[in-house]
Order: C-alpha cells, then sequence, then structure tokens
C-alpha cells in the first residue's frame, strides 16, 4: 500500500546510480538458526541487481565475521557476495592497524577473527559491538577497568544502534552498553559504522559515485536514514525490522520516504525507471 | 597531611549542627577501617548530630549495621540512611510493583512489597543482574510503559583492588535505548539529603557533608546549600595510572579538602 510520501522521492529515483541497502530489519530478521527472510527481500535484491544498479550491503551487525554473515544469507536464499558487504569489523581493523592501536574486545566472539591480526596486549583502545550475550557485569568491568588504566582512553563503538529486531522480539543493540560505558568513564566514542560519514564515504567510494546519487534503505531512522541524509544521500524508512510507528514522527529525521518493505521500495523504484 | 583552603578556622567558627557523613571510602574501605576514623567520630559526636548517609545498595541497612560495628564504629542502625531506604519510601508513597533489580542481600529492605505485574523498573548495584537477559527484560518492560527507578547513578565504586562499575551506566544504558529519563533517588539528589536533614529539623546552610565522591557527595551537598567536605582517604588504594583529581574541576568547588578524614575536625 503506497502512502503519500512515496511520489516524492519517486521524483529523482531516475537520478539513483547506486543503491545501499541495510541487512537485518530490511532483508531479514536475525533470531533463531540462520534467522528468516522477511518476505519479498530475497526477489527485490534479485530484481535490483538484474536491473543492473549497483547495490551494495552496509551493515552495523558483527554478531559474526563478514564472510559467515554472507554464508548465512545465501543459506536462507540470498546470493550475496563479501565484497558487496560493508561492516563495521574490517574498517576498524584497519583503523586500528593505521592508527597503531592495541585493543581490548568486548565484542561477539565469532566477530574476533575479522579483528585478528592485532596486538592486544597491554591496550590503547576498548572496541565494542553487539556483543548480545557477551555483555556481563564481569565483561563491562574488564572493558572498563581496562579504559580507565589507559593514559587517553579511547572506546571505538561498532555502530551505536539502540535496539534490533530478532524473530523473538526486540533485543538491545550495543548503543546501550556503549553509553553505559562512556557514562562511568566520562568520554565519547568513536563510531565506526553507520551513521558515520566516514562509513558511507567508504561504500560510495567503492561503488564510485557522489552521494547525492544514492539511495539508502533502512530500518533504523538515526543510524540508515539520519545517517545517509547526513551525507547527502537520499533515504527510504522500512516498516520491517526495528522500525516503530513513532519513527515516522521523528524530532529530527525525515526520511526521503517510507514503505511498507524492500519488496515494495524496489518495485516502485524500478517501475518509475522504466517509465 | 594538609588542608587546602578555605581555613580550617572558617569552617570551625560556622553555626554547624549536623554533619552527614559517607560511608565507603570515607569511613572504611570493605572490611577495613579508616586509621583514624573511630576516634575522629567518637569525638565529632560530642559536638553535633550526626547521620550516615551512602548509596550503597548490595547491601540491607542490617548488614551495613553489623558490619560497621564489626569495625569498631558505635552507630545505631537507625542511624544509617541509605539509597535503598530511599526507594523504598518511593515504592510504598508511589504503590509501585517493582521488578527489583538488586543483590540478594538487599532485597531484604523491601520485604512486603508486592512484585507481581510489575510496572516498573527498580535498579540498584546488581552485578548478577546486568547480563544481557535481565538487561532485555527490563528493556522490553520500559517499552511498554514501565518507569525506570535508579535507586542512584553512581559510575564507579572503589574497592580494594581497583573500580568496579556502578549502576549508573546500566541505567544510562536502559535511558538511551528507550529515550526516558530515570527517577533517580540517592545521591547527589537534593531530596535525599534534605531527607536525611530532616529527622533534625536542620537547614542545609548549618550542615556539612563529608565524603570521599567529588560528584555524589560534595557536589549534590553543595546544591542543597551545604559545605562539602571532600576527603582523598581511597585515592591511595586505587592501582594504575588512574587520576581522580581530573574529575574536581569540572563539577564541583569542594569547601574544603583533607587527604584524610574527619581526623582533622
Amino acid at each position: 500500500m503506497a502512502t503519500p510520501m512515496v511520489a516524492g522521492w519517486l521524483k529523482f529515483a531516475k537520478e539513483i546510480e547506486g543503491i545501499v541497502l541495510d541487512i537485518a530489519g530490511v532483508l531479514y530478521d536475525s533470531g533463531d538458526g540462520d534467522g528468516v527472510p522477511i518476505p519479498g527481500s530475497i526477489e527485490a535484491v534479485n530484481r535490483l541487481k538484474a536491473s543492473g544498479v549497483p547495490v551494495r550491503f552496509c551493515t552495523n551487525a558483527t554478531e559474526t565475521t563478514r564472510v559467515n554473515l554472507v554464508a548465512k544469507l545465501n543459506r536462507i536464499g540470498f546470493s550475496l557476495e563479501p565484497n558487496e558487504v560493508f561492516p563495521p569489523a574490517p574498517a576498524v581493523c584497519q583503523i586500528l592497524k593505521e592508527r597503531g592501536l592495541r585493543p581490548h574486545l568486548l565484542v561477539a566472539d565469532d566477530c574476533k577473527p575479522d579483528l585478528a591480526g592485532v596486538e592486544q596486549h597491554d591496550p590503547t583502545c576498548v572496541v565494542i559491538g553487539d556483543a548480545a550475550h557477551g555483555f556481563t557485569y564481569d565483561s563491562m568491568n574488564k572493558a572498563f577497568q581496562a579504559l580507565m588504566q589507559m593514559e587517553k582512553p579511547l572506546l571505538i563503538s561498532m555502530g551505536q544502534g539502540k535496539y534490533y529486531l530478532e524473530t523473538d522480539g526486540l533485543k538491545l543493540d550495543c548503543g546501550p552498553f556503549m553509553k553505559a560505558l562512556e557514562y562511568a568513564c566520562s568520554l565519547e566514542a568513536e563510531i565506526v559504522g553507520k551513521p558515520s560519514k566516514t562509513f558511507f564515504d567508504a561504500v560510495l567510494k567503492d561503488i564510485g559515485i557522489s552521494s547525492d546519487k544514492a539511495l539508502m534503505i533502512g530500518d533504523d531512522v538515526v543510524s540508515d536514514v539520519g545517517g545517509a541524509q547526513a551525507c547527502g544521500m537520499r533515504a527510504l524508512l522500512v516498516r520491517t525490522g526495528k522500525y516503530r510507528p513513532t519513527d515516522e514522527k521523528h524530532p529530527t529525521v525525515t526520511p526521503d520516504g517510507v514503505v511498507d518493505n524492500l519488496q515494495q521500495a524496489v518495485e516502485l523504484f524500478l517501475s518509475c525507471r522504466d517509465k | 597531611m594538609q588542608c587546602s583552603a578555605p581555613s580550617l578556622r572558617m569552617f570551625k567558627s560556622s553555626k554547624v549542627c549536623t554533619v552527614l557523613i559517607d560511608l565507603s571510602g570515607t569511613l572504611h574501605i570493605e572490611d577495613y577501617a579508616i586509621p583514624g576514623a573511630v576516634n575522629a567520630l567518637n569525638r565529632l559526636r560530642r559536638k553535633v548530630n550526626v547521620k550516615f548517609v551512602t548509596n550503597t545498595t548490595k547491601e540491607s541497612r542490617r548488614v551495613l549495621h553489623e558490619r560497621l560495628h564489626s569495625l569498631g564504629f558505635d552507630i545505631e542502625k537507625s542511624e544509617i540512611f541509605t539509597s535503598l531506604s530511599a526507594a523504598r519510601s518511593y515504592v510504598d508513597t508511589h504503590k509501585i510493583r517493582p521488578l527489583l533489580m538488586l543483590e540478594k542481600e538487599a532485597m531484604e529492605d523491601f520485604e512486603g512489597v508486592g512484585t507481581s505485574d510489575p510496572n516498573a523498573v527498580v535498579i540498584g548495584l546488581a552485578p548478577s543482574c546486568f547480563n544481557y537477559s535481565k538487561m532485555n527484560e527490563a528493556f522490553r518492560m520500559l517499552l511498554d510503559g514501565s518507569t525506570l527507578i535508579g535507586i542512584h547513578k553512581a559510575r564507579y565504586l572503589k574497592k580494594k583492588d581497583g573500580l568496579y562499575l556502578g549502576p549508573g551506566p546500566f541505567v544510562h544504558a536502559l535511558e538511551y535505548a528507550t529515550g526516558t529519563q530515570a527517577v533517580v533517588l540517592g545521591k547527589p539528589e537534593k531530596a535525599f539529603f534534605l531527607e536525611a536533614l530532616q529527622e533534625f529539623s536542620c537547614p542545609p546552610d548549618q550542615a556539612v557533608m563529608i565524603g570521599d565522591d567529588v560528584i555524589d557527595d560534595v557536589g549534590g551537598a553543595q546544591k542543597c546549600g551545604m559545605l562539602g567536605i571532600l576527603v582523598q582517604t581511597a585515592f591511595s588504594w586505587i592501582p594504575g595510572k588512574f587520576c581522580y583529581r581530573s574529575l574536581i574541576p569540572a563539577v564541583a568547588t569542594p569547601t574544603y579538602t583533607a587527604i584524610s578524614t574527619p581526623t582533622q575536625l
């Protein structure tokens, strides 16, 4: 069911030379086993790729490595390649190497291979991701103590999302735990991942387009939509995943369009370009 | 041992009728009485009213009292005013049915409170509750409209072997996740200090707070109009490079800074 807002964003559909898709909440809902595809999303992605429009996948999920995430999505019906997928962990790894940082990791165990190859002894920063059950008082305390012993405490957070949707309901993302450490240490974290401009710019550079020619589609009104718009991209909000009706009346972010799901977004987008 | 400005004489001549004293970090650190504190307290009692105020939420008032007694402090249980007492009073007054995120030892102070079909989340220092499952349970209740109550929001506490996260960061995490603000009951909230002074009908400008936390003890007391004395007792216990002093200029300027506890008074 198209909403009045849809007509507006279709006006620029023909100018779009690249599409950036969020993963959790747009392609699938994580949770039980490999998770469940959102109805229509598999075909939507296939249609987009077949149309020749460059497509990239930009996620803050760090529950596993990039390679494993792609394998999981392909097991449930998608056809993705690792070099199309942009999670924060490989970007963090590069930053750690460039700046000579040694991390104390508060991340999911399965994510650690994407952060390998850096010294971890006598840490000079803490890296936090969506560790889920890895967040305990003990693990949070160890990260806190590590920060308090640093001469220049540095907290690098892979995203700042408040929560995400899994098959059994909404769950806390790494954002609240990042805020907990910020509060405890009176510091501000560096964000790697959405909504950081550097993160979006890396994706745009990979496609080879400027931001005004790109369209982001996501379920997080702040990190996906707000973050993309702050870079100069257009952005659509989907009503799947973590979406809540109050997101459409967000005090600071107005999406360029709101659609029911990825399938609707792609149908409208492609039919407009065919005209 | 030195004391910084303003001078000790100014403090001694002011009309102080009540002294509120923090416990952990000021009178004792875990099972160690701070040297000189027992005698200092006895001398203080001859001149002024005294009350012990603490944000400790890991233990009930009874357990706290037993520990202080065993360390040689001559204190009545009724002289101890904890943030747990403040929370119990709040829950009763507002007829709240809480999900209590507290350690077992603290639950005693909530005996008799109905907890089925909870409509609020009450958070104290509860390491066994600060895990992903329990935090998610609290998060979903808050999204459904429950009230978030933080017994206090201390950032961390000092133990013999270093610094440990307080409940504050976890309350803050849930505030961020739900876009709400917690009701906070303990130090440095004004209501907490005023309730502690109420028993003596003592106006804040005739009262002094002595504590080791520049934000919660000194800053909180000063906002009420009280004098705030900072002790740096625990400083020498903290290993590593952490510099406690860096917090001071940002928030509150203690009226009087001492290297050790009430010994100089």
